[in-house]
């Protein structure tokens, strides 16, 4: 076994990297920009017809606001996250042209379809929070200071994950169908959809401990209700993401060097 | 010496990799810290220094593991045992293709090659003419790559390198695309290249490109050095390999008739040479070559030397009896013919000189004998014989 000298990180390859993909994915088609403004919309307008009028849901929290709004916030960077997570995983096998002919650091490769994707869908976020003062809902853009550095805290949890999944698609090609089933599941696991108050005592300790339950939550008290709870738990989730993405790029690096091989 | 890269007892092995158990396994072992070591063996235990201002030849037949050994110099792919130690920047271009993305435009692929090899955006727009100069692809910089043809991504992906100036440049076969002019032209661009103390490594399979633009060749075989050294001597020695292995396949229709034969050679040697087996001689060296004939009725028989290249092309032969020469009568039945060529103008490569017993009637060949011979030289004549000449005002 060899240790080869680390291939460096290379800024504006990186930046060409992330414009290449927003073309690609949203710009060079027609209906990818509008899709990626519509998509959410259709989502969110289904989802709250259903809930809302059909099921007739009661959210504790939301009775002041209403159930689009608070399903809205949650529901953007969710779908960054996901989103980034499913297009990232093939990000490897997809470039096998580029990375079997140019040597360079290719965790840049699902880091790049994670940060394009994020940039795109928060293009969409700010565009929905707009939307929603308009229509009535009184956003605290205040605590944007830190609702920022929690979407990035959220990228980088989202790159982690990209890292391994894309790692292990090289060598497990199910990993592009596991994924979204997955994902679907995480969605429905994570108060989205619904508040943490709606959960038995039980659950509501499980979801303490995802990660994502934790962001939409904050997310939440910060641009409706102008609440700030970031104390233990915020720095355990800062501790456990920070550990969980240094881990995650040694995985992937473990293997990265023989993608050639399996490409 | 400034070493640039260097490989020490570098393997490859390629894992298995078809079924998804094996790739699964394969993963396994990646992810305990192990390298897969069953698979095909593409490279065996190489070891090479790449000094700074050397230019080195790869060269060896198909499926040797020459793009192996550049796809592991360049830190594409990493050995299974060994070290490949790098310290230079690296301007790669290998195999077609050049790592560019079908769908996008060819000046958006620039942008994305220049900024891998390290340029920042400022820089390329500076060169950026130049490179478009180089490639001269007119407005077909402007269409995605898909819709190129071979050659013009080759000059594309050459015209982005000349552009950053790496300290080591490795191409692959690449140059073989792109139409005359622009071999040319990349040639120039590789000389003066050197010239400015550049460092090169090419796979290539025209000796003539190698001999020109390298001092050194290593030769691959099998996926281990068979020989490395001065570009002359080891691209005629793979050249040579080549001929004698189709005049292999051709299987001589010269087989000596032997013993039975009526007036059968008893011998025949190239003087002066007897300790190398194959003799060498260097390019414009003598050669003395002796034949003896038995002759079953003692009339004097007619003796033939010829020459012929290693896969059996005739390149010269000489008759005695259309030159009105005897042979020397030694005793009864047993005649010698001597033959000086001199100052032999073969040019350096693996050859046989033939010899040929006839009837004195010069009718019927009835024996053959074959000696092979190497003639080594520094030249960058092409062909099989040089022929006399001169350069007039």
């Amino acid at each position: 076994m060899t240790k080869e000298k680390q291939r460096k990180f290379d800024r504006v390859f990186f930046q060409n990297l992330v414009v290449r993909q927003i073309r690609q994915n949203y710009l060079d088609n027609l209906t990818g920009f509008t899709w990626l403004i519509l998509q959410p919309l259709l989502l969110l307008g289904v989802y709250s017809f259903v809930f809302s009028t059909i099921f007739k849901a009661r959210i504790p929290e939301a009775m002041d606001i209403g159930f689009v709004p608070y399903l809205a916030i949650a529901f953007w960077p969710w779908m960054a996250f996901s989103e980034s997570i499913i297009s990232a995983s093939g990000s490897i096998t997809a470039n096998s042209a580029l990375i079997r002919k140019v040597a360079f650091a290719t965790e840049q490769i699902p880091l790049a379809t994670v940060t394009a994707t994020f940039i795109m869908n928060l293009v969409g976020y700010v565009a929905v929070l707009v939307v929603l003062q308009l229509l009535g809902t009184s956003i605290q853009w205040i605590y944007l200071f830190l609702v920022i550095p929690l979407i990035i805290f959220m990228w980088v949890f989202a790159c982690a994950i990209a890292l391994c999944a894309s790692a292990i698609q090289v060598f497990v090609r199910d990993v592009a169908q596991i994924l979204p089933p997955l994902m679907t599941f995480w969605f429905f696991t994570t108060p989205i959809l619904y508040g943490t108050a709606n959960l038995p005592e039980i659950v509501q300790t499980l979801a303490r401990w995802n990660p994502m339950a934790w962001f939409v939550t904050r997310l939440r008290e910060l641009l409706l209700f102008g609440e700030i709870n970031m104390g233990v738990g915020g720095l355990v989730m800062v501790l456990m993401i920070t550990v969980f993405s240094w881990l995650s790029l040694r995985f992937f690096q473990r293997f990265s060097g023989h993608f050639e091989d399996f490409l | 010496m400034d070493t640039l890269v260097s490989l020490e007892g570098v393997s490859k092995i390629y894992p298995r990799v078809h079924q998804p158990r094996e790739r699964m396994l394969a993963f396994i072992a990646l992810l305990l810290g192990r390298v897969p070591e069953q698979g095909a063996v593409v490279l065996n235990d190489i070891n090479l220094n790449v000094v700074r201002g050397q230019s080195l030849g790869i060269i060896g037949e198909n499926g040797a593991g020459k793009s192996t050994l550049l796809k592991l110099l360049t830190g594409i792919i990493q050995p299974t045992h060994g070290r490949v130690l790098t310290k230079a920047s690296i301007g790669a271009m290998l195999e077609l293709g050049a790592g560019f993305e079908p769908d996008f435009s060819g000046l958006d692929n620039v942008r994305m090659k220049a900024s891998l090899l390290g340029l920042s955006n400022r820089e390329l727009d500076e060169r950026l003419d130049d490179i478009l100069a180089f490639a001269d692809i007119g407005d077909y910089i402007h269409e995605p790559v898909k819709h190129y043809s071979s050659g013009m991504v080759v000059r594309l992906g050459f015209a982005v390198i000349t552009a950053c100036k790496p300290d080591l440049l490795i191409t692959d076969e690449v140059l073989s695309v792109g139409d005359e002019s622009f071999q040319k032209k990349c040639i120039r661009w590789i000389e003066q290249f050197l010239q400015q103390g550049g460092t090169l490594l090419l796979v290539s399979h025209s000796m003539y490109v190698v001999q020109k633009l390298c001092q050194k060749a290593l030769w691959i075989h099998g996926g281990t050095v068979r020989q490395y050294g001065d570009v002359f001597s080891v691209t005629q020695a793979y050249l040579a390999w080549h001929e004698r292995r189709s005049a292999r396949e051709k299987e001589s229709s010269l087989q000596a008739t032997g013993d039975a034969a009526s007036y059968r050679i008893e011998k025949f040697f190239l003087e002066g040479a007897q300790d190398d087996n194959p003799p060498i001689y260097a390019m414009g060296e003598d050669i003395n070559v002796e034949l003896q004939i038995y002759s079953p009725d003692d009339r004097p028989p007619v003796g033939v030397v010829g020459v012929v290249r290693a896969d059996g092309t005739p390149v010269y032969g000489v008759v005695s009896d259309n030159e009105g020469i005897l042979p020397v009568k030694l005793r009864a039945h047993y005649y010698r013919f001597r033959l000086r060529l001199n100052r032999i103008g073969l040019l350096p490569g693996s050859y046989s000189m033939r010899g040929h017993s006839m009837d004195p009637e010069g009718v019927r060949l009835f024996d053959s004998c074959e000696q092979v011979f190497t003639i080594t030289g520094n030249t960058k004549e092409v062909g099989y014989i040089r022929l006399p000449h001169e350069w007039l005002d």
